[in-house]
Parts: structure tokens; C-alpha cells; sequence
């Protein structure tokens, strides 16, 4: 274990990492060395004030699934712990860090959680078992249905704490799937645990294609409730839509720019599909790359100056990037197979998409110049397809499916490892990562 | 030796700067940070009951935790559905579908006999109007198959008006691959989904 600095910011990492003496004890996670030794960190029981007594154990799981789910810790069993944490460690009363340390934890996290009627107030503390320092404290407050994402807020100031980047829990994936035995498709959103997933439109129809707004308020996409695939925006939280994008026939919503100010789409016009960015208020259109073929699934880079998207112009599909206003588009994908759907990495450094490779399709990415192109999730029984970055970069959700079979599934953007997200769901598909929580 | 322990000396004072001037949560009293902004990022969504109230937390005893966050705004009452036609369900034909090839929307000899056949209709029915749909096999995007469905239909469109149909009577859908006819999953199923489909208004 690298045990030198971690810090909130650029300048404070940079004055501290000048000076790695034990004067400053954080442990730290380099998040960029592939199969690197994982933090050993114990989730102590919380102690109950007043409320349900479950959630003594209760909260420390949802915790350490979190945590679990980073591939970063290992979590040292509850088991082995030797000291029960009470109320008086929120008072004062020191944690027994040499008892920690004993059964191997270099982190300790703690917590106290207390129920009134409709409200819960839960602390969370997290220890540097090594130096016998609070490393990050918090205190929630909410209702009881807010548990979970109280604890995903605490994963995601330990993940912040050791790695410096940002956590993803309690982020979301929206995508499109059959509803029972309807034939139409309705969205969905899951939380990225796979818990929480819950149908967000019904109007039995095909609803398809869900894009987030970056301030993660919005879902764009396409739907044929009145006949025709018109695009809507529709609020996440109040369920208020309004229609965007009032021409052409078929569209499909690509993406926005990181401002909001943009969504890109694809827009067909007599049968000629051409890349658009319309403004979400107001709606004025501009068309953006164009061309004899068909050119649909823009992505934009996170700094909103580039779009990759699809163009069939050379014969078959392959993804093209440009800068938008800028005449002249390059080619990234390679071979003359199939290629589509990209999705651009939040730090703007790969571009996902869906590749045909051995008659099967694939998830690959590549730099933004063409340039390292890596396969990430392949599957020898079905096809990969639809990725999409999470907003910390380091996984990627994609559809599996198998004749009729299909699912959603996160794989770590090195292809390392990978777990279902969604399964049962009829035809499971276009999974879109919500922004940071 | 002296010298590099007084640089040091100076990282440290620049640490500690930094660590105030970022107000590192450690030390610090108990301040708000979730409340404002009903709405905002990090909640559990509708209906929400308010957003999740958070503050830095330090190890002595301290206040009482801030007061309930100001309580979320009523959900509003969802988009009406879409009332009578059930756009998911097949719609009979009298004519032929019009098939393609993977990923091609050329209009093939078998297609164009189905074309002649609907053009004589449609000189013989000047009123009628007729919606052309295109449709692809389950393989590859959904995006990508939606705009190649309506090139599809733009293509026998075309195909029509250059048979003498009107234009002003003919319209065309795309539902990609979401409307499979055939809902297999082998060249026998994907060669019958491949197709505009005719539909008289």
C-alpha cells in the first residue's frame, strides 16, 4: 500500500506529496495500478439510538456492498471484529485502534444512526486504523426511505478520501425495455447496485433511447405515444415533459452538451439521417455533421467542443468525430465490419462503442484519434452492444443478449471484471449512466 | 541540511493554508450542506420527500444536527398516456411486404413487382391514403436501425412516386427493430423483419 498523501484538491496534493513523512498519515489508493493491493477496511456494526435495531447491521451492508463493488477494499469480516462501537465513540471515548489493526483493517468505519418518527439521523466516521485518525465525518439527516442514499453519499466520501475521485453510488442507469408481456417498451432506472428499479414512463408504446441532461434532472428520449418517434423531455422527479426537436421523422436522441444549453440528435428527413443540436429551451435547430448516408448517435466530448457519432457514408456503419462548426469529420473506427452507438468517456480521453467482430458484436474503446483501440466485453454465446461511461470513467453498462434473452451488465472499463445489472426484462437495452450524484 | 529543513518548513505552512482555505470538513462546526435546492443532485427520486441533509461531522460531542431540510415539492401528475391506437400491434395488409437486404435499403426486383402492384392501386384509388413502414431485423443498434428503417421507407416511397403515385398520399414511420413480424432469432425470422410494411389510412 502506497501510504503517502490523498488529498481534496490539485494544490494540496501537489504541496503534499513534496513532503511524504508520517507527519501526514492518509492512505491513499492508486486507482490507476491495475490489480493493486486493496485498502483492508472493517465496517463496525452502527449503534442504534433509538429505531430499528436491524439497521445495526443493516447499514454496514449496504456500505460494504458498495464498497465491494469498487474492487478496491477488501472487507475484513464483521466476525473478526473485537470491539463493539456505541454511542460514547461519538462522545469522546476513543476507538481500541491497536484491536483493529490486530485483525489486519488499516481503515475503520463507524457509525451511529437514530430514528424519530419520519426523521433519521445517521453519523458516519471513518479512522485511520494505522494512525488513530478520523480520515472523514458526516452527519445525515432524512426520512427512512432515504437510507440508501445516505450510506451511497458516505461510500462516496470514502472512495473520495482515498482515491480522490469521486464515487458512483447512488448514480442511476435509465434504459429501455418490454413492460411484462406488452410488445411495447417503456424506460426504466435502476440504481447502479441494481437496486431501485422502478418504471418511469406507461403509455404502451415504444419508449427508447434515454439520455441523461447533465444535471441529471432530465431524461431525453424518443417515443411513439402518439404514432410517430417524437423526442420529449421529461423531468425525472415530477414526471412533467415537453416535446423537443418539432421536425423530420425519425429521431433519436443523442446526447447533450456538458452546459445543458444542447441536446444532439439524429433526425431523419426523407429517409436521410443527419446529425442535429437543437436548444432545450427555445428549440432553434442547427445541423451539425451531414452527409449522403446515415448519420445518427451523436456523443458529445465532455468539454462540448467535439461530437463522435455514426455515418454509414463509406458502405457500412463506422464512428466518425468532428468539431462542431468546423467543416471536416475523421474516421476512428477501423476495418469495414459494423460499428456504432459510441459513448464518450467523462474525462474525454476514450470513446466506447459497438463493434462487429468473429460475426459477433462487441464493446470496445479507443482514444479519440483512433489511435489504442482495446476490446472491453465480449461475450461467445452473444453480442455486447450500447455501452455507456459512468461518470467516474471506470465502468461501463452494456447490453447482453442472447437470442431472446438480454440483460444490462457493468464491466470495469479494462474489461477486468464484470456483474449483471439487470436481468428478466424482456429486450433490455440502450442503458444510459446517469451524471455524478 | 538547514537549508531543506526550512523548505519544508514552508510546504508544511502551504499545507496548512490549503487545508484552510479548502475548508477541510475535519475540525469545523456543524454546517448544512444538503439542504438547499429541493431537487437537486443525490436524492432519492419521486416522490422525494426532501433531500437528504448532510454535514461534516467532528469527533467531540457537538450541536444538535440542523433542522429538517424544507420539504420537496409535490410530485405533478404524470404525462397522460397515449390514448386509442395501439402503435405495438402489427396492422393488416392487403399488399406484400416490400423486403430488403442486411443492412441495405435498395428496393429489390421481388419489391418492386409488390410496388407495381401497390401503385396500381393507389392510380385506381386516388384518395387513398397509404403510410409506408420500415422495419429491420433485431441485429445492431436501435438507433442506427431506426434511420435505416426510414430510408427504407423513404426508398419505396420513391420507388411509388416514380410509378406515378402521388406523393401527397403517401407517408412514411420507422420503427427500426422494435416491431419484428417474425420474433425469431435466425436468417428465416431477420429476412421477414427486414420490410416496409403497407398500411392504407
Amino acid at each position: 500500500m502506497k501510504r503517502s498523501i490523498g488529498a481534496a484538491s490539485g494544490a494540496f496534493l501537489l504541496a503534499l506529496s513534496l513532503f511524504p513523512s508520517a507527519a501526514f498519515p492518509v492512505l491513499y489508493i492508486d486507482i490507476n495500478a491495475p490489480g493493486g493491493k486493496r485498502m483492508p477496511i472493517a465496517v463496525a456494526d452502527v449503534a442504534v439510538g433509538s429505531g430499528d435495531p436491524s439497521l445495526s447491521r443493516g447499514i454496514p451492508t449496504i456500505l460494504s456492498d458498495d464498497l465491494a463493488l469498487t474492487d478496491l477494499f477488501d472487507l475484513i469480516p464483521p466476525t473478526a471484529h473485537l470491539e463493539t462501537v456505541t454511542a460514547a465513540h461519538f462522545s469522546g471515548k476513543p476507538l481500541s485502534f491497536p484491536g483493529w489493526k490486530l485483525i489486519g483493517a488499516e481503515a475503520v468505519v463507524i457509525g451511529t444512526v437514530t430514528a424519530r418518527g419520519d426523521r433519521l439521523s445517521v453519523e458516519m466516521r471513518l479512522y485511520d486504523a494505522t494512525q488513530g485518525t478520523l480520515l472523514v465525518g458526516k452527519r445525515y439527516t432524512g426520512t427512512p426511505t432515504q437510507l440508501r442514499s445516505i450510506v451511497h453519499k458516505f461510500a462516496n466520501e470514502i472512495v473520495y478520501t482515498f482515491t480522490g475521485v469521486r464515487g458512483v453510488f447512488g448514480t442511476e442507469i435509465a434504459f429501455s425495455a418490454r413492460s411484462g408481456k406488452s410488445k411495447g417498451k417503456e424506460l426504466y432506472i435502476v440504481g447502479m447496485d441494481g437496486q431501485d428499479l422502478r418504471k418511469v414512463t406507461d403509455n404502451r408504446s415504444f419508449n427508447l433511447f434515454p439520455r441523461w441532461s447533465p444535471d441529471g434532472q432530465w431524461l431525453a428520449y424518443t417515443s411513439y405515444r402518439t404514432g410517430a418517434p417524437n423526442v420529449y423531455l421529461r423531468n425525472v422527479s415530477t414526471g412533467t415533459e415537453k416535446e423537443v426537436v418539432r421536425f423530420g421523422g425519425s429521431k433519436a436522441p443523442g446526447g447533450f452538451s456538458p452546459d445543458g444549453v444542447w441536446l444532439y440528435a439524429g433526425v431523419s428527413q426523407a429517409g436521410n439521417s443527419d446529425i442535429y443540436r437543437v436548444r432545450v429551451v427555445g428549440g432553434a435547430a442547427e445541423k451539425v455533421a451531414e452527409g449522403w448516408g446515415l448519420e445518427v448517435s451523436p456523443s458529445p466530448s465532455p468539454d462540448g467542443r467535439r461530437i463522435a457519432f455514426v455515418s454509414d457514408r463509406g458502405g457500412s456503419p463506422q464512428i466518425y468525430v468532428k468539431t462542431v462548426g468546423v467543416a471536416g469529420e475523421t474516421r476512428i473506427s477501423t476495418g469495414t465490419g459494423y460499428a456504432t452507438s459510441p459513448s464518450w468517456s467523462p474525462a474525454g480521453d476514450r470513446i466506447a462503442y459497438t463493434a462487429r467482430s468473429g460475426g459477433r458484436f462487441v464493446v470496445a474503446t479507443v482514444a479519440p484519434d483512433g489511435t489504442g483501440l482495446r476490446e472491453v466485453a465480449s461475450a461467445a454465446d452473444g453480442d455486447c452492444e450500447d455501452p455507456s461511461f459512468s461518470p467516474d470513467g471506470r465502468s461501463l453498462v452494456y447490453t447482453y443478449r442472447k437470442k431472446g434473452y438480454s440483460a444490462l451488465k457493468i464491466i470495469a472499463s479494462d474489461g477486468r471484471r464484470q456483474r449483471t445489472l439487470v436481468s428478466g426484462l424482456g429486450d433490455a437495452g440502450s442503458p444510459a449512466w446517469s451524471p455524478g450524484r | 541540511m538547514k537549508g531543506t529543513f526550512s523548505w519544508k518548513w514552508a510546504v508544511l505552512v502551504l499545507s496548512v493554508a490549503a487545508m484552510v482555505g479548502l475548508g477541510c470538513a475535519k475540525k469545523q462546526t456543524v454546517k448544512s450542506e444538503g439542504a438547499p435546492g429541493a431537487g437537486g443532485p443525490g436524492e432519492v427520486s419521486a416522490p422525494a420527500p426532501g433531500p437528504v441533509g448532510e454535514a461534516p461531522a467532528k469527533e467531540a460531542p457537538v450541536a444538535p444536527a440542523p433542522p429538517a431540510p424544507a420539504p420537496a415539492p409535490a410530485p405533478a401528475p404524470p404525462a397522460a398516456a397515449a390514448p386509442g391506437i395501439a402503435v405495438t400491434e402489427e396492422r393488416l395488409s392487403q399488399f406484400d411486404d416490400v423486403r430488403f437486404d442486411f443492412d441495405k435499403s435498395e428496393v429489390r426486383e421481388d419489391g418492386r413487382k409488390t410496388c407495381q402492384v401497390v401503385a396500381d392501386y393507389l392510380r385506381k384509388n386516388p384518395k387513398a391514403k397509404l403510410q409506408i413502414e420500415g422495419h429491420c431485423d433485431e441485429r445492431g443498434t436501435a438507433e442506427y436501425n431506426l434511420a435505416l428503417g426510414e430510408r427504407r421507407a423513404a426508398a419505396v416511397m420513391t420507388y411509388l412516386v416514380s410509378l406515378g403515385a402521388s406523393k401527397a398520399n403517401l407517408s412514411t414511420v420507422s420503427f427500426g427493430k422494435e416491431k419484428p413480424l417474425d420474433p425469431g432469432h435466425d436468417e428465416g425470422a431477420w429476412a421477414k423483419n427486414r420490410r416496409a410494411h403497407f398500411v392504407l389510412k
